[in-house]
């Protein structure tokens, strides 16, 4: 059975995620996670909306490997998440990237101001648990 | 003088003389000098004129004295007077001259001016008598002068006098008035009858006893006592305002002055003289200015510029809580208000404002009869007489306590708002950052439990992950509360109540059936309150989740929902017949944050009336409870609705 699952799970793998996220915690936790689902072959972190996007763009403009997800976190110094999106749907991007918000509030309004952004799929609350990470990872097969 | 003698002469014909005059008359014929003398003390200028040679006339030294001139330069010649007499008079005596000696009947007598030595001006009476012979010719003629000059100057200083004396009286429109005390003759001018509408000959005849006709008899004793006081000399002069009977009817106001000039052997008084003045319009200016300040709807008061109350609006009384009934006549500082500390300050600003400055703005502080300050707001302004001396100030008062406290109260509102603004910013921050961390925390442990499954059953695992659910069940409470917006009324919408009570006894109703309690939801269709649909939700959720968790073991338990309508508001009663709170221990916590009340029920959170609470004021609501231990509870909710 974990075999099983194990087989179709590598069938679908995420090949390249992006994290935004400046909680150290958070990050070791989600990629703790990500391990024990396999939910990607490869990670990027980075600390705050400015660092991704200063290492995103050259990448999407050289159309290297780009991720397939982004979680973005909202709370962040420097460029925070609201800032990053804008800057983002900015970026003439040929390849669709699933961006989820995933931050520990749980005020409407952002949800709402994250629904908002067509480029943003869902938002997930904190602390994201492998059950609503593995539904993240089978609404990715499904697309 | 010779003329009268002359009468005398006649007169005393063929009767029996008095020897003594028989021995002066001989006197005078034998003796030079008895002439001599009477000529020289008895008048000023003799002159004796030859008719048959009118140029020659003899002036004795007297006549040239009293002109200035040395006898015995000028020449016995009738010219010599003919020169220095004024030429308009000179026309007049001759004129006489003429008269009198065709007509011996006619006296030759007038006034007449020369010209001093020194420039000044002579009056001289001059009269004179023609001697004529046997048939009737004018021979000689005998003349006398009676120097005038003193007697006239009196008389002409005294005219200018009269003259601008009239010119005040007349410029000050005074009735004048002269008085008898003794006889009770008295003597008016024409503008003391003007005044009471009469003219002079209309009240004749005139005597004490027309003033007595037309005085007020109210006035008339007070007049009476005040003319005591000046003969008596009390007083320096007699001075009263009084009432006149007008000739149309009405009273008229008179200021009545006057004075005793003279007063007979025994000291008593005789003549009095005095003024009328008319001080209608003055009166009834004053008079209207009383009536508007004591009919001003705010606290007016009038003063003298000695500070005496002059009027003063019944807000006046009321503000300065004055207790006595009339304070018109009395002095400022002796009526007892509760300023009374501040009184040297309150009578430098007066003086201030008598000195014709307008004082605005001045803020003062009394204790109230009830203890409480009071705060006032005082405005002085002096008034001015006709004229334009300052008569007084007027002190307009506004009681401003009550701006005064909206004031403080607005600061105070002002300081919660900033206070709420900086507690929901840091609630914000606090509620978000916690749930971050609680967020790890559980993370970590799920992390943990999933690498090392054989701690899941370990104590202190456990309770780790006890803790970290209640820590991370505590930050979400405390961001719902953060979450309640206090500024929601202006975007509410009408919502059917009923509808949804009717949805939440559809979520609870397992947990109803479970517990066997019967909700009956009695809510009219129509009823529409207004309000934020999440909020209703959890609200309604909120009380009947809390009457089916306090339920009574020991009876059939129900909860009933009703509604009434007043004019403000929809009352949603949620009755039950549970528990019961102790409102005696519990009111004053009931609504607040993590207070529960009944120990024996498990999963009571002690944050669902809290939010509850915070979530209908946000709507513009109330909440009100009833409740019996052992015999259940009722709320009363309390929601706007939309009246049309």
């Amino acid at each position: 059975m974990e075999q099983l699952l194990k087989f179709i799970l590598d069938m679908k793998k995420v090949s390249l995620t992006c994290i935004i996220d400046d909680d150290p915690i958070f990050v070791f936790g989600i990629k703790k996670v990500m391990e024990l689902i396999n939910f990607s072959d490869g990670i990027m972190v980075f600390r705050n909306g400015q660092e991704a996007l200063d290492n995103l763009k050259p990448i999407i403009l050289s159309k290297e490997e780009l991720p397939d997800i982004i979680l973005l976190d909202l709370n962040m110094p420097i460029l925070d998440g609201w800032q990053f999106l804008d800057e983002f749907v900015k970026i003439p991007c040929a390849k669709k990237i699933i961006i989820y918000v995933v931050s520990s509030s749980i005020d409407p309004e952002d949800v709402l101001r994250a629904k908002s952004y067509r480029a943003v799929s869902d938002y997930i609350v904190k602390p994201i648990t492998i059950e609503r990470l593995k539904e993240v990872l089978y609404n990715f097969e499904k697309v | 003088m010779i003329n009268k003698e002359k009468k005398v002469a006649n007169t005393t014909l063929g009767k029996k003389e008095n020897y003594l005059k028989k021995e002066l008359y001989n006197l005078i014929k034998n003796d030079s000098t008895v002439f001599d003398f009477l000529q020289d003390v008895t008048i000023d200028g003799l002159w004796f004129w030859d008719l048959d040679k009118p140029e020659n006339e003899w002036m004795n030294p007297k006549f040239w004295t009293t002109l200035g001139y040395e006898p015995e330069e000028m020449p016995h010649k009738s010219s010599a007077w003919q020169d220095i007499i004024f030429q308009e008079d000179l026309k007049n005596v001759y004129k006489n001259f003429a008269e009198h000696s065709k007509n011996p009947e006619h006296p030759f007598d007038q006034i007449v001016r020369y010209k001093h030595k020194l420039g000044h001006t002579i009056w001289i009476q001059c009269k004179g008598l023609i001697w004529r012979d046997s048939k009737g010719k004018p021979r000689r003629m005998l003349g006398a002068h009676t120097d005038l000059t003193k007697l006239k100057n009196a008389e002409e200083s005294l005219r200018k006098q009269i003259d601008s004396f009239q010119h005040i009286i007349d410029g000050t429109d005074m009735g004048t008035w002269q008085w008898n005390i003794q006889t009770g003759e008295v003597v008016f001018n024409e503008r003391w009858a003007n005044i009471i509408g009469y003219t002079l000959d209309e009240l004749k005849p005139i005597s004490i006893d027309t003033w007595l006709k037309y005085a007020h008899p109210e006035d008339l004793k007070k007049s009476n006592e005040l003319l005591q006081d000046h003969f008596s000399g009390k007083t320096s002069v007699y001075e009263i305002e009084a009432r006149m009977k007008h000739k149309n009817g009405d009273y008229i106001w008179v200021l009545d002055k006057g004075k005793v000039v003279s007063r007979d052997a025994q000291g008593d008084p005789e003549w009095m003289i005095g003024s009328h003045q008319e001080i209608n319009e003055k009166k009834k200016d004053y008079e209207r200015n009383r009536l508007f300040i004591e009919q001003a709807p705010s606290a007016i008061a009038m003063f003298d510029v000695e500070m005496n109350y002059l009027a003063a609006s019944q807000k006046w009384y009321e503000v300065y809580e004055i207790n006595e009934e009339n304070v018109i006549g009395k002095l400022y500082y002796d009526i007892r208000t509760r300023t009374k500390k501040l009184t040297n300050q309150i009578k430098e600003i007066h003086q201030k404002c008598l000195n014709g400055e307008v004082i605005r703005d001045h803020e003062k502080e009394i204790k109230s009869v009830n203890k409480a300050t009071k705060w006032l707001l005082c405005e002085y302004r002096p008034w001015y007489s006709n004229e334009n001396k300052i008569g007084g100030i007027i002190i307009h008062t506004s009681d401003i306590t009550k701006i005064k406290k909206e004031k403080e109260l607005q600061a105070i509102l002002e300081v919660t708002k900033d206070q709420n603004r900086r507690l929901k910013n840091f609630a914000h921050i606090v509620s978000h950052n916690l749930k971050s961390h609680s967020g790890n925390f559980e993370m970590l442990l799920d992390l943990y439990i999933q690498e090392n499954p054989e701690v899941e059953y370990n104590e202190i695992i456990q309770l780790f992950k006890k803790a970290s659910q209640n820590l991370s069940e505590t930050v979400l409470h405390l961001n719902d509360v953060v979450l309640i917006n206090t500024t929601l009324s202006e975007n509410l919408s009408s919502i059917s109540l009923k509808r949804i009570i009717d949805k939440v006894i559809r979520t609870v109703s397992a947990f109803a059936i479970e517990s066997k309690v019967v909700i009956n939801n009695n809510v009219d269709e129509n009823i529409l309150v207004l309000a934020i649909q999440a909020y209703l939700d959890s609200i309604i959720l909120n009380f009947i989740t809390n009457s089916i968790k306090y339920r009574s073991p020991d009876r059939k338990s129900h909860v009933t929902l009703t509604t009434e309508k007043n004019k403000d508001y929809v009352v949603l009663k949620i009755e039950d017949n549970g528990l019961g709170i102790d409102l005696k221990k519990h009111r004053s916590k009931l609504f607040g944050m993590y207070k529960t009340f009944h120990p024996n029920v498990s999963n009571s959170r002690g944050i669902g009336l809290f939010i509850a609470k915070n979530q209908i004021e946000a709507i513009g609501g109330d909440i009100e409870v009833e409740s019996e231990v052992n015999y259940g509870t009722t709320f009363k909710i309390y929601f706007r609705y939309e009246k049309s």
